[in-house]
């Protein structure tokens, strides 16, 4: 006998009601399942009813313009495999590969991972230097919310009772990179990761900083202070500054001052990758 | 004859191989474990009672296991704890239900109540130095060995200079990808257990001691195994499966999750390690070392590791005078278990990094300082045994030609690497075989189970079917349990194919002997019988004329399977030099085999991450029995090693807690951390295996934390002296930090 | 609300998703409920691949995926492989390298490799691509050195 009982509405209203009638406390909502299932099995949550998104038709991406939505329940592996999307989100495609392994990416979506992961994402680094912003729907309608107030901590989305994250906005294609540090190079928990992203339209930088909780750290320096194409020493200086925001956390992977060390290199470095990826930015 | 199409590739590929894990049967119950949830306390009670509540649940305790055993079964240790747990996840109960979920929910339903005591946890902080320092008082001493030989004194008093150096090693686990699975029943007076396990008799050996069963009631029929890497040489799971079994009356199928395989195997434990050497003349000449291993809660007395690792901290180098001492200390965390060439990898880190600072401070090429004083045969080891034949010079002659090639060719900043590191297989462990000839296949019938290397299911075929003038293939190798399998000691110690080979080359000779007396020949005739394969049937080729097996057989054969005969190989064990030991018991070598090996790594100087490029090992292999075979094991072996040089670190906390008890946590290299590996053999120092094959079981594994050390400290020019080496430990050692 | 589960079928023969309980995972439908045991259960939580199978052609985590979120999907298991244009030239490929010694990992790497093969012309399976996708199994015997070989030859030789 199941310990839960699973329900997968066809479509959003349905979703939408059911989940507001759901008792509080004792429902989950299922997207990929990656990092679900793990809590099920190691008893961390006991939910008696999951909602799964599987029917809905969240599970695909559109182009307006210059500007990409993507559905919330699309597998990454499904966005990893998209040659437009590869050529205009470089640092998005680098973050997903960071995660798990293709077979996990194949269940993984990145609604699951904005919903459930914090600090440990490899995704919301780069979402946040994206300007990325979400698509929510609840019992009151539709509201549109900026990533970056959306993921306050690890599994704690700041979502209203009844709410779901539908789709991911990133409003226009930028030159950007995602680099990471960890213990084993393949399939591991980053304990630093780093993503730059130029943003042509108000010629800054964006840079955010992952691997310490609660999550990552988004950093917006002035044009003046990370000009498009810094000098070494105001990108050195821009580094350091960034990397001293980084909170000294120590757990089982790193220690604070490492992860400092690390996320000032490589600062450096996802902005000159990034850089080097630009055409004609000032 | 080569590992592609191997026998067993065709039945794996088709999923069709039954691992422990996939072992089942009509009406089986599953069992699971009770774990202690806390590293040491007192047992105050143990109520079992809301898991039977649970439908169709079985439930046992310390209390229970006595009416469980026959009449008279003295079992040597308790099961399960009466009054003291002494590390976190001791089983201290266990039930059976018929469905797995079931089973899980009935044993977290058992209350465990503890009084909590100190607990021993961490050696971390030891310093064990010369001279004057104390025994280390962390815990409580489960061994104590030492040995010495020659004027130590002198040697260090009119030394030009004293290298003296701590290494730490971190805890590593074989994590087979299969967890530990068994399945057992108990019918009448018959307790049976299918397992996974690379020793079946030496499961039934402890089941005996455990339960007190009588070996001839007890039966181990093994499984194919996932993968073993020493993790599953003991019985482990099978005296709880056979007792839930023997409880509950039906089949019970007992398997680890995988945080219960990390928590509850037996795996390597942390170690300190001290190592000073004297240096006269640009030689060493006078070396002491010293080793404090964290065993767990190992039992005093069983601690085969202390005595058999330590000689090997000395080295293979001729040193006039030297000093071992080891200690082995209790702590609360599980018992200390063999990881594949079990703690030699780390003993070899420790003195053959050292050897390269060595050289480094006298400025000589570090394979040339080597070659000065490296054994070969004749030499005497520190323990004053006689060294055998031994080609580890001729693999350090050919790893410095690598070394040239590859500072020619490769980029600036990469760091080189070298090596060299030596095993001792266990062939004194005897065996025996069985070969079954019918009028159209011959078999060899024994109790072993492939564990992935080949050394079965190739490595003693070989020799029969080449005795025998067969093709590759030819002869097939059966598994049988121990009630009729003739015995042998295991798949462990690179011991298969020099002893259960041998065994089953001497039943191939007493074949040939027997079908000559069947057909009136004998001496050196006989030894020219050949059999060949006919449309027929299999043949007997007596050089001028040919028999057909179908007419040597006897009705009686013929009826009950074939001619069988049998082979028994009992080799014989090293001797050390008794008198040169002061306290405790050194292990001698069997057999010396020696590797070298070259790592070149790229590092990033800025946060330390290592990244091996290339990588080449050679190896005295005596003669090599299956090329392909081998050169599988050694490409296995130094990726194992990459993860313990680089990668791989149980991390236990105060409490005697395994904080990283899961494959995310626990990094097993991938193929994306493991460089293409150039394999060499050296050839002509004859070992004790069939016409001089040595075994390649661990030696693999054995230098590769040194060959990577030794590049890192190539590349950067510091060392950074502990295991693993993160890219957060490297950039200490830069000073990064 | 949720309708009767459409079925799922398996190498290609429909199950029956009705007696399926909301929490079972593929893994334990494939081992237990249709004795599928060639999909091997190793970490059970994403980290070694043992369990790896397709579904839909591409390669996914049986032990993270709950068996009714399948309805209407095709999986292939290692039982199916010899079926699969590019698993017989997977299979045959590890075979003749020898890149299989326990074999507990080999029926994961032969689908990870698979579901790619199967869904990447020849052209555009590079080495570098070939590895990325295999870095996700995991193997503590072969080292990889036979597995990269193996993985070599299927990618010139599976259609």
């Amino acid at each position: 006998m199941s310990s839960f009982d699973l329900v997968a509405p066809a479509s959003e209203e349905e979703a939408v009601a059911w989940l507001a009638r759901a008792p509080t406390g004792e429902t989950a909502v299922l997207a990929g399942g990656t990092d679900l299932l793990n809590d099920l099995e190691e008893q961390r949550i006991a939910p008696r009813h999951l909602l799964s998104l599987r029917r809905l038709p969240w599970n695909r991406w559109s182009w307006t313009g210059p500007a990409l939505t993507i559905g919330s329940t699309t597998p990454l592996v499904d966005l990893e495999y998209d040659p437009k999307i590869r050529s205009e989100f470089p640092g998005l495609i680098g973050a997903i590969e960071a995660v798990g392994s293709v077979a996990l990416r194949a269940r993984a979506t990145l609604g699951g991972n904005l919903g459930r992961s914090g600090s440990a994402s490899d995704l919301i680094p780069m979402l946040l230097a994206l300007d990325a912003s979400a698509e929510i729907v609840g019992p009151s309608g539709r509201r549109s919310v900026p990533v970056d107030a959306l993921v306050v901590a690890s599994r704690r989305p700041a979502l209203d009772p009844g709410e779901l994250i539908r789709s991911v906005l990133l409003p226009e294609p930028r030159a950007s990179a995602y680099l990471w540090q960890r213990i084993r190079p393949a399939q591991d928990v980053s304990h630093v990761g780093v993503a730059a992203a130029f943003s042509p339209g108000d010629g800054r930088w964006r840079i955010a900083l992952g691997g310490v909780p609660p999550r990552a750290i988004r950093i917006h320096p002035g044009a003046s202070e990370l000009p498009g194409r810094p000098s070494k020493a105001a990108l050195e200086a821009a580094a350091r500054r960034a990397a001293e925001r980084l909170p000294l956390a120590t757990d089982l992977r790193a220690t604070g001052e490492y992860r400092r060390l690390v996320a000032h290199a490589l600062v450096i470095r996802a902005v000159e990758a990034a850089g080097a990826m630009r055409e004609g930015a000032p | 004859m080569s590992g592609a199409g191997r026998a067993d590739a065709p039945v794996k590929l088709r999923g069709a191989a039954v691992y422990g894990t996939d072992l089942s049967a009509e009406g089986m119950y599953w069992g699971a474990l009770v774990p202690s949830p806390i590293a040491h306390g007192r047992i105050r009670s143990i109520d079992l009672a809301p898991a039977r509540a649970l439908p169709g649940v079985v439930a046992i305790g310390a209390d229970e296991v006595a009416g469980l055993l026959p009449k008279g079964a003295a079992a040597e240790t308790p099961i399960f704890p009466k009054e003291e747990v002494v590390y976190r996840g001791q089983p201290v109960a266990a039930v059976a239900a018929p469905t797995r979920a079931l089973a899980r929910e009935a044993a977290r339903k058992v209350r465990v109540d503890l009084e909590p005591l100190e607990i021993w946890g961490s050696i971390d902080t030891l310093l064990p130095e010369w001279p004057g320092a104390d025994p280390p008082r962390i815990g409580a001493l489960n061994a104590h060995v030492h040995a010495r030989h020659g004027d130590l004194e002198g040697a260090f008093r009119s030394a030009d200079f004293v290298l003296a150096e701590t290494y730490r090693t971190s805890g590593v686990h074989q994590v087979p990808i299969e967890p530990h699975a068994c399945l057992a029943r108990v019918d009448g007076e018959l307790w049976t257990v299918e397992t996974s396990t690379q020793t079946p008799f030496g499961c039934r050996e402890d089941l005996a001691s455990i339960l007190g069963i009588p070996e001839p009631q007890l039966v181990v029929r093994g499984s194919w195994v996932g993968g073993a890497f020493g993790s599953k040489g003991s019985a482990l799971l099978e005296p709880y499966a056979l007792l839930l079994a023997k409880a509950s009356g039906r089949p019970v199928k007992l398997q680890l999750s995988y945080p219960e395989e990390f928590r509850l195997g037996r795996s390597t434990l942390p170690s300190v390690i001290r190592i000073e050497s004297a240096v006269r003349d640009r030689r060493v000449v006078g070396r002491r070392v010293r080793l404090v291993l964290d065993t767990g809660a190992s039992l005093p007395g069983r601690d085969f590791t202390l005595g058999y690792s330590a000689g090997f901290l000395l080295g293979p180098y001729s040193i006039p005078a030297v000093e071992v001492e080891g200690y082995a200390l209790r702590t609360h965390k599980p018992p200390f278990g063999p990881h594949r060439a079990p703690f030699v990898p780390q003993c070899t880190f420790a003195v053959e990094s050292h050897t390269d600072h060595l050289a480094h401070r006298l400025g000589i090429d570090p394979v040339e300082f080597r070659r000065a004083s490296v054994w070969t045969e004749g030499a005497t080891t520190g323990l004053g045994q006689t060294v055998g034949p031994f080609g580890l010079d001729a693999a350090l002659a050919r790893a410095a030609e690598i070394v040239r090639e590859w500072r020619a060719t490769g980029p600036p900043g990469h760091g080189i690497g070298v090596a060299g590191g030596f095993w001792s297989t266990g062939t004194g462990a005897g065996g025996e075989a069985r070969l079954r000839l019918t009028p159209t296949e011959l078999e060899i019938e024994q109790g072993e189970r492939e564990i992935g290397s080949g050394s079965v299911i190739r490595g003693i075929a070989v020799g029969v079917e080449q005795r025998l003038g067969l093709d590759a293939g030819a002869v097939r190798v059966a598994y049988l349990d121990t009630a009729t399998a003739p015995f042998d000691s295991g798949v462990f110690g690179s011991r298969t194919v020099g002893a259960l080979g041998q065994a089953a080359e001497k039943a191939a000779d007493a074949l040939r002997t027997e079908l000559g007396r069947r057909c009136g020949v004998s001496g050196a005739a006989a030894e020219q019988i050949r059999l060949r394969p006919s449309p027929e049937g299999l043949v007997v080729d007596l050089g001028d004329r040919r028999r057909a097996v179908r007419e040597l057989l006897t009705p009686e054969e013929l009826a009950r399977g074939g001619l069988r005969v049998e082979g028994r190989h009992y080799g014989r064990s090293g001797t050390i030099d008794e008198r040169r030991v002061l306290e405790g018991s050194f292990h001698p070598f069997n057999d010396f085999v020696g590797a070298a090996h070259v790592a070149e790594v790229a590092v990033d100087p800025e946060i330390g991450s290592v990244e091996v490029v290339r990588y080449a090992a050679i190896h005295d292999a005596g003669r090599v029995v299956d090329p392909t075979t081998a050169r599988a094991g050694i490409e296995g072996g130094v990726a194992m090693g990459i993860g313990t040089a680089l990668l791989e670190e149980t991390q236990w906390g105060a409490d005697g807690r395994l904080e990283n008890p899961s494959l995310l946590d626990y990094r097993l290299p991938t193929l994306a951390e493991v460089p293409p590996i150039q394999v060499e053999f050296i050839e002509g120092y004859p070992g004790a295996g069939p016409r001089g094959a040595k075994g390649l079981g661990e030696p693999p594994i054995v230098p590769v934390p040194a060959a990577i050390a030794n590049a890192i400290f190539d590349a950067l020019g510091v060392p950074v002296g502990e295991l693993p080496m993160t890219s957060e430990r490297v950039a200490r050692a830069l000073k990064r930090l | 609300m949720s309708a009767v589960p459409a079925a799922l079928k398996v190498n290609h023969r429909p199950v029956d998703l009705e007696g399926v309980p909301a929490d079972e995972r593929l893994l334990d439908t494939l081992r237990w409920r249709l004795e599928l045991r060639g999909t091997k259960e190793g970490c059970r939580s994403g980290g070694c691949g043992a369990c790896t199978v397709l579904v839909d052609g591409r390669p996914t985590l049986s032990c993270l995926t709950l068996t009714r979120e399948l309805d209407g999907r095709e999986v292939t298991t290692i039982e199916g492989a010899p079926d699969h244009p590019a698993g017989r030239a997977v299979l045959e490929a590890f075979e003749s390298e020898g890149a299989v010694q326990c074999g507990y990992c080999t029926p994961g790497f032969v689908m990870a490799l698979t579901g790619f093969l199967g869904r990447t012309p020849r052209g555009h399976r590079s080495t570098e691509r070939l590895l990325r996708e295999l870095q996700g199994n995991l193997c503590r015997c072969t080292g990889y050195a036979a597995i990269a070989r193996a993985v070599d030859r299927a990618g010139r030789e599976a259609p």
